[in-house]
């Protein structure tokens, strides 16, 4: 269960439109993202469902984003990820 | 897409439940309003649905049968219209937040909540309930089933309990109706709430409650009834004192057919089917090293959900990987039972839940254990 180093950086949020309201303004500037469940580790008292992923590379065009739009979140969180994309595949 | 959170609402439904909704919105009107055609329309299907679920539940009369629109909603009718200040609830860790919620707005009004505890593989004994009733014990509280662990509460001797003691007795029958036989009259159920969207197959925005004659629900809500439009209170008669303004009509129209889908098919056999898929998945992962997994698995007769974690991985991500890689659709983290998973010590890492219908099949079953094989 070896992960590798590979970051990951979360955006959480107190519910699910705050979230679906970001990644639309996200869309409107062409920066990805891609709705996951939040992990545990980083939810906290949370206990809400959905973070946006997103590149590190596009990060800080995000905060300029959210900044611009004074979009609401809760946190921005980076997390090694755990699983190992070059695990053996079968299926 | 393989589709594995049935538990928080069922995706496929039978044909003619959306062909029931789609033939309701080109034809009803407002059900209990005038008496043209179009509100008649719908008032007979409301009524025949009324009459459906009172058969399935084994209610006294249709008109003990109240629509709402999902659980949580009859579950707040229920807790915050029977309870008052210096009342005694007794409930257990096994709760949704559908039941949680509404309990602790009733503790701040000063109501008094006593939880039963569960083993470590999430059971409750029945007879804890009866050591917890006090003089002033107004309701006991219970699931029928857990939405976490899938683990069943055995209805039948705490509706015993409570009756022998003049307790009433609520049960929340979101995970169970339309799956298991529910007879509210033989398990003294004083007040059933139950969703239409999950096991029962019919639309969201639909649900419900049974209320036993005679027990006095204070209603939520006020307002528009079709009836004794002077009189400045709401109406006391059942079903209308707790129907308060339009109700779903359309989605009732598809619950009605979902029903009847249910009673063509059996009930029975869709119970088979599912536990059946449920006992594959779980022969099939139970050997994979490090996997734990929760509830109590030494029945067949559970709730066809199967909680699990790999090793220490954030069940999140290991949600999130079965979806992005494998196109396995789960539930992780904590499923809205905070106190479940404090009992199971999975607060911190969540859970990732598998829950089955009769429309999955042994070939989903397999794709999502040979995932789970190279996950670990």
């Amino acid at each position: 269960m070896d992960g590798e180093s590979r970051i990951n950086y979360y955006i959480l949020f107190e519910n699910y439109t705050q979230g679906m309201m970001l990644q639309e303004l996200l869309r409107e500037e062409h920066i990805s993202s891609r709705i996951s469940p939040a992990p545990r580790a980083i939810q906290g008292e949370l206990g809400c469902g959905m973070s946006l992923l997103i590149q590190p590379e596009e990060i800080e065009q995000v905060r300029e984003c959210i900044e611009k739009n004074q979009a609401e979140y809760y946190d921005i969180v980076a997390l090694p990820c755990q699983i190992n994309p070059r695990r053996n595949r079968f299926c | 897409m393989i589709y594995f959170d049935n538990a928080a609402t069922t995706v496929q439904k039978p044909r003619q439940v959306s062909e029931a909704v789609a033939e309701a919105m080109c034809s009803l009107g407002n059900a209990g309003r005038g008496v043209h055609e179009a509100t008649l329309g719908a008032s007979r299907v409301i009524f025949d649905t009324r009459k459906r679920l009172a058969d399935f539940f084994h209610a006294e009369s249709p008109k003990q049968i109240v629509f709402t629109m999902n659980s949580t909603e009859s579950l707040n009718i229920a807790v915050k219209g029977i309870l008052q200040s210096g009342d005694h609830v007794i409930t257990t860790v096994l709760e949704h937040n559908s039941v949680l919620r509404p309990l602790y707005e009733m503790e701040k009004k000063g109501v008094e909540l006593t939880f039963i505890q569960s083993d470590k593989k999430g059971c409750i004994n029945p007879q804890d309930f009866e050591r917890e009733i006090r003089e002033n014990t107004r309701a006991v509280i219970c699931t029928h089933g857990s939405n976490l662990t899938g683990n069943l509460v055995d209805i039948s001797k705490i509706g015993e309990i409570a009756h022998r003691h003049g307790v009433l007795f609520c049960v929340d029958a979101s995970q169970t109706a339309g799956v298991f036989p529910i007879d509210v009259q033989e398990m003294k159920i004083d007040i059933l709430c139950f969703t239409g969207h999950k096991s029962l197959l019919g639309p969201q925005g639909t649900g419900g409650m049974y209320v036993r004659e005679g027990v006095d629900v204070r209603p939520l809500l006020s307002g528009g009834s079709g009836v004794q439009t002077y009189s400045r209170e709401h109406p006391a008669q059942m079903p209308t004192a707790l129907e308060a303004g339009t109700l779903n009509g359309h989605g009732i129209a598809g619950l009605n057919a979902a029903i009847g889908y249910i009673q063509e098919t059996g009930m029975d056999v869709i119970r088979n089917q599912e536990q059946a898929l449920m006992k594959r998945f779980y022969d099939g992962v139970k050997e994979i090293p490090g996997v734990k997994i929760y509830g109590d698995f030494t029945t067949d007769c559970r709730c066809p959900i199967v909680a699990l974690n790999l090793g220490d991985y954030d069940s999140s991500e290991v949600s999130d990987e079965l979806f992005m890689s494998y196109g396995i659709a789960t539930r992780p983290g904590a499923h809205c039972a905070p106190l479940m998973h404090q009992a199971l010590g999975t607060v911190e890492q969540g859970a990732v839940r598998f829950s089955f219908s009769h429309y999955n099949t042994e070939e989903e079953i397999d794709a999502a254990v040979a995932a789970l094989c190279e996950l670990a």
